[in-house]
């Protein structure tokens, strides 16, 4: 068949204050092959960040990205019946993408056997499962009602004894088409949309929206914007990255850590509230613009609790990190190495504690960004002892750019700033933001003030794979251990 | 580790909510004033129907040092058939509808249904009306509506402190239907 590629989108130009304002930037990418065109990107260094059917489900689009910031859209027209060439096998990431495709929009994937449902849920099970043959393996089900506070979804184990096979996952429980509610609408609401995708995540993916948005709309943010953004997005990963402390301490069983780092946890969402008047940052991000204001009292209160959260949480850690009984159990436990990271397209904390220096962070035109290296576990073996280091380095980063970012003065609300070199916009607009569990993707079509359509992929999206694959060779009664080290949101992949 | 349980003792002392028996804090809406024992537990069983993850961070944390709802009787079991609360968030999805009747009739009766958040009661939702089944008033009975979105830890504890003292026996006067104002 033929494979068509229309790569439409062009180098962009917005900017903060001189900055690349997103770093995103797309190279003209003519190729008359589809797969040939991603063959050839991934060969050069480039990486697939999403993989989405565009909103008549008769086209697919990829969004690449190189080290850089800089990305590019390809596009792919389904041929009269619907059928799209698949590219899971140059890029195993996108099989989710594919099968998200497959079953909300109808496009089909030549190539992609067997095509598992991912958010059908009317199939039967042995049509979203792998078979599993052998002396004596059984399945165990879990979910989707977990036996804790958890989000819903559904676990499917295949055993032998106490020794995990495979791990089929199944999510969407809690789809509630949020994508397509965004659609059709004014930008305000989509925003809107997006950000009840995910609490945990909240600033996040408002951040990367907004910054498809005002990619796609050809606006410019004012400096304050920028840097309000990364004050956010630090104040977010602050809380996560103490919770999933708290929930690795939960999975072991230590009950004084837990409860230790979910008081850490509880400051940190009090904080939250005195800075933004929301526990969990919401309506603290606008398209184009910003409405958190600080003003010097303001400042140095956020300041100093953040000195007494990082002081609080290096007593915690120790603790921790001397207690051997604690400690021995995260070693060698659901490993994801630095080969499994590139092949599954792992993000975030999960990527680093493999030894992978990826972070989208080091591509963010933002300030506190500036000098901006990504922390690596120590040991880098991508087990739960690497991941559970790596939030505590990386909570020591987020601990100095705050300080950096509050020390910069007061924040004031800015609004839109229209900028007429940044041109009439683009037909797609990328946002690429660190969040706590990764790299978050945003894709934003307008047509008009309008939003033709929206995808958001994130960092959980991305991971969830990972899970099945750290848990396939681990003993069942490890898995919430394992579970509780990546800390993945449900939400955010359901939508 | 003596660090940790120090800190988490002097935390409790200055910071959790005051036992109800204790009578420490008259002014605490949460205090039964002085003298009165909590003579009954409560056991929750949290489903979420489709939430944004939001509730369920903040039904977390009650169980964390600020709040420890334990200490009253409350605490959250894992199997409907030994919960007397079906605890729900989220607007129900239509791939969560099953499920929530499952657990709903798995439940032993006497049994209440709490709604938790502003999804949950039906309120700002938000969503693809094919995806989602409604309220989750639409689908069970609800007792007890707590709003806010997310509802804050000292709020959840609060409901949840509430209902504890309702006289759940055959015959008892029921539950009003409870509605915050909008």
């Amino acid at each position: 068949m033929t494979d068509q590629v229309i790569s439409d989108y062009r180098a962009g130009d917005n900017r903060v204050d001189g900055h690349p304002a997103h770093n995103h930037q797309a190279d003209n990418y003519q190729a008359d092959n589809y797969r040939a065109a991603i063959a050839a990107a991934l060969a050069g260094g480039w990486r697939v960040r999403a993989l989405y059917a565009a909103a008549d489900g008769k086209a697919v689009r990829v969004v690449l990205s190189e080290p850089g910031g800089r990305t590019m859209v390809q596009t792919a027209r389904a041929d009269g019946t619907g059928s799209v060439p698949s590219i899971v096998d140059l890029a195993p990431a996108v099989a989710w993408d594919e099968r998200e495709a497959h079953d909300l929009y109808g496009l089909s994937f030549a190539g992609h056997h067997p095509m598992r449902s991912l958010a059908d849920h009317s199939v039967p099970l042995a049509e979203w499962t792998v078979p599993v043959h052998g002396h004596d393996p059984y399945q165990v089900a879990v979910g989707p009602i977990h036996a804790g506070v958890i989000e819903s979804g559904h676990f499917r184990f295949h055993v032998v004894g106490d020794r995990i096979l495979h791990l089929d996952t199944r999510l969407f429980y809690k789809h509630r088409g949020l994508e397509r509610a965004a659609e059709g609408g004014t930008i305000g609401r989509a925003l809107g949309a997006i950000s009840r995708a995910c609490a945990a995540c909240a600033v996040a993916n408002t951040v990367a929206f907004a910054t498809a948005a005002e990619q796609a709309l050809g606006l410019r943010i004012a400096p304050g914007t920028a840097r309000a953004r990364a004050l956010l997005l630090e104040l977010e990963r602050l809380w996560n990255h103490l919770n999933d402390i708290a929930a690795v301490c939960a999975g072991v069983g230590m009950a004084a850590g837990g409860a230790y780092f979910l008081a850490l946890t509880e400051r940190a969402r009090r904080l939250n509230a005195t800075v933004t008047g929301h526990r969990f940052l919401f309506g603290s991000v606008q398209a184009g613009g910003n409405a958190l204001t600080l003003d010097a009292g303001d400042i140095r209160g956020c300041a100093d609790e953040i000195a007494g959260l990082r002081s609080a949480a290096e007593v915690g850690w120790r603790e921790l990190t001397f207690n051997s009984s604690f400690t021995g159990r995260l070693h060698g436990v659901g490993i994801v190495d630095a080969a499994a990271v590139a092949r599954l397209g792992v993000v975030g904390p999960a990527a680093r504690a493999a030894g992978v220096a990826q972070d989208a962070r080091t591509a963010s035109p933002y300030p506190g960004y500036q000098d901006f290296s990504p922390v690596l576990a120590s040991t880098a073996a991508g087990d739960v002892a690497a991941r559970f280091e790596q939030r505590m380095l990386e909570l020591r980063q987020t601990f100095g750019i705050l300080q950096v970012l509050l020390g910069d003065g007061p924040v004031a609300p800015a609004s839109v700033l229209t900028d007429q070199s940044a041109g009439p916009g683009q037909p797609v607009g990328v946002g690429l933001v660190e969040s706590p569990r990764g790299a978050t993707t945003c894709v934003v079509e307008c047509s008009g003030d309008l939003v033709g359509r929206v995808r958001l992929r994130t960092g959980s999206y991305a991971n969830w794979p990972a899970v099945a694959h750290a848990a396939a060779g681990s003993l069942l009664p490890d898995f919430p251990l394992i579970n509780k080290s990546f800390e993945l949101c449900y939400a955010c992949a359901d939508r | 580790m003596f660090t940790l349980l120090k800190d988490l003792r002097r935390l409790r002392r200055e910071l959790a909510l005051p036992r109800s028996d204790h009578g420490h804090d008259p002014g605490n809406d949460l205090s039964r004033g002085p003298g009165h024992t909590p003579s009954r537990s409560l056991a929750i069983r949290h489903v979420d129907a489709g939430s944004c993850n939001g509730c369920e961070h903040e039904l977390t944390l009650t169980a964390g040092p600020h709040y420890d709802l334990q200490r009253f009787g409350l605490g959250v079991v894992a199997s409907p058939r030994h919960a007397d609360v079906l605890l729900v968030t989220g607007t129900v999805t239509t791939r969560m509808r099953e499920p929530l009747l499952t657990a709903y009739a798995a439940m032993p009766e006497p049994r209440m249904v709490a709604a938790l958040g502003n999804c949950a009661a039906g309120r700002d939702v938000i969503g693809m009306p094919g995806d989602l089944a409604g309220a989750v008033g639409d689908i069970l009975p609800v007792d007890l509506v707590i709003p806010g979105c997310p509802p804050a830890p000292d709020l959840i504890a609060r409901a949840l402190l509430d209902l504890i003292d309702h006289d759940r026996r055959p015959g008892a006067p029921g539950i009003t239907r409870r509605r915050s104002p909008t």
